[in-house]
């Protein structure tokens, strides 16, 4: 698993959700998933996070999506679809911290 | 009934009673324990673990996702017991307890409803205690982290009963297994008698509010706690 394949397992699903959602903003690296400009509620977030770690999953890959920064705006790894593919990245040790 | 059943605590007792029950109803069932168990069955799988570490319940929930892609039930029987006085109750005591207990059942929870929320549908199953009905002395830690688990029970069940998930909880009178062994005839019989049929559980009494909350039709029924024995 390259970071290439991390990027697009991430804005699949992203994607996906979006699409079932009625959620029409184009996404990109920079699309926020928290705080004022985010796209989806709380529980779309939650949704969205159980769907990527299953899509990782589904291809012999574990994560775990659990942060304890989680609604952080500052150290959340959830602040950009960007920042998350980043720390999904560095969880496999293809990224330093 | 082809159900993919995931049961904790399943190398003796109750736990044991279940696996070997929905097994012979035609369930996959995956149990673990901290010890190794006899049972063995075709649709039975067994991994030794704590509930109340992380990485193990991560790795074992998610080798039952890769290997079915779905989870139908969880019943979170795994338990333990501490009888003993609050002034006189060690701090490692309370911490094993409420690790095995609440921690337990969180972690547990959490990684399946996952895969539940996922699919939109699933059971989840809790142990409570009627200890914790009626506040019995010498219970304390125990009794509150079946308190935590009951907490757990039914804020869990609001939050993914969107998702078509539904979580219950059992609460069991005294029933003859290792958890009451060491508890004095004469606080057993004044147990029972705060109940209002006053006899000892069965394994049987149990395993029928669990079916209860796993039929279909059940899908209504969420976030409540079930004591047996007609504990008010």
């Amino acid at each position: 698993m390259d970071k290439n394949r991390i990027n697009e397992i991430v804005l699949g699903t992203l994607k996906d959700y979006c699409e079932r959602n009625g959620i029409t903003e184009e996404l990109t690296m920079d699309t926020h998933l928290i705080g004022r400009t985010r796209i989806m509620d709380s529980m779309g977030l939650v949704n969205t996070i159980v769907d990527i770690e299953t899509a990782f999953l589904d291809e012999d890959v574990e994560i775990s999506l659990t942060s304890e920064t989680a609604m952080s705006l500052r150290l959340s790894p959830f602040r950009t679809i960007g920042s998350l593919c980043d720390y999904i990245a560095r969880q496999l040790g293809l990224e330093e911290e | 009934m082809n159900r993919v059943i995931i049961i904790t605590g399943t190398r003796k007792g109750i736990g044991r009673y279940l696996a070997e029950q929905y097994l012979a109803e035609g369930d996959k069932v995956y149990g673990c324990s901290r010890r190794n168990t006899d049972l063995e069955h075709p649709n039975y799988s067994h991994i030794n673990l704590d509930v109340s570490d992380e990485a193990e319940v991560m790795s074992f929930v998610r080798n039952v996702y890769k290997e079915n892609k779905h989870i139908d039930v969880l019943i979170n029987n795994a338990g333990c017991a501490a009888m003993n006085h609050f002034l006189l109750t060690p701090y490692t005591t309370a911490q094993r307890v409420f690790n095995t207990n609440f921690m337990g059942t969180f972690l547990m929870c959490r990684e399946v409803a996952k895969y539940m929320v996922k699919a939109k549908t699933g059971r989840i199953v809790n142990y409570s205690t009627v200890a914790v009905a009626l506040n019995l002395h010498g219970e304390l830690v125990y009794s509150a982290s079946k308190a935590a688990v009951e907490q757990l029970t039914r804020v869990l069940a609001d939050e993914i009963g969107e998702s078509g998930i539904t979580v219950n909880a059992v609460g069991p009178t005294p029933i003859d297994t290792d958890l009451i062994k060491n508890v004095p005839e004469d606080k057993l019989q004044d147990l029972l008698s705060h109940q209002c049929i006053k006899r000892f559980g069965k394994f049987e009494d149990v395993k029928n509010v669990i079916d209860f909350f796993l039929r279909p039709e059940s899908d209504f029924i969420t976030a409540q706690t079930i004591y047996l024995g007609g504990v008010v």
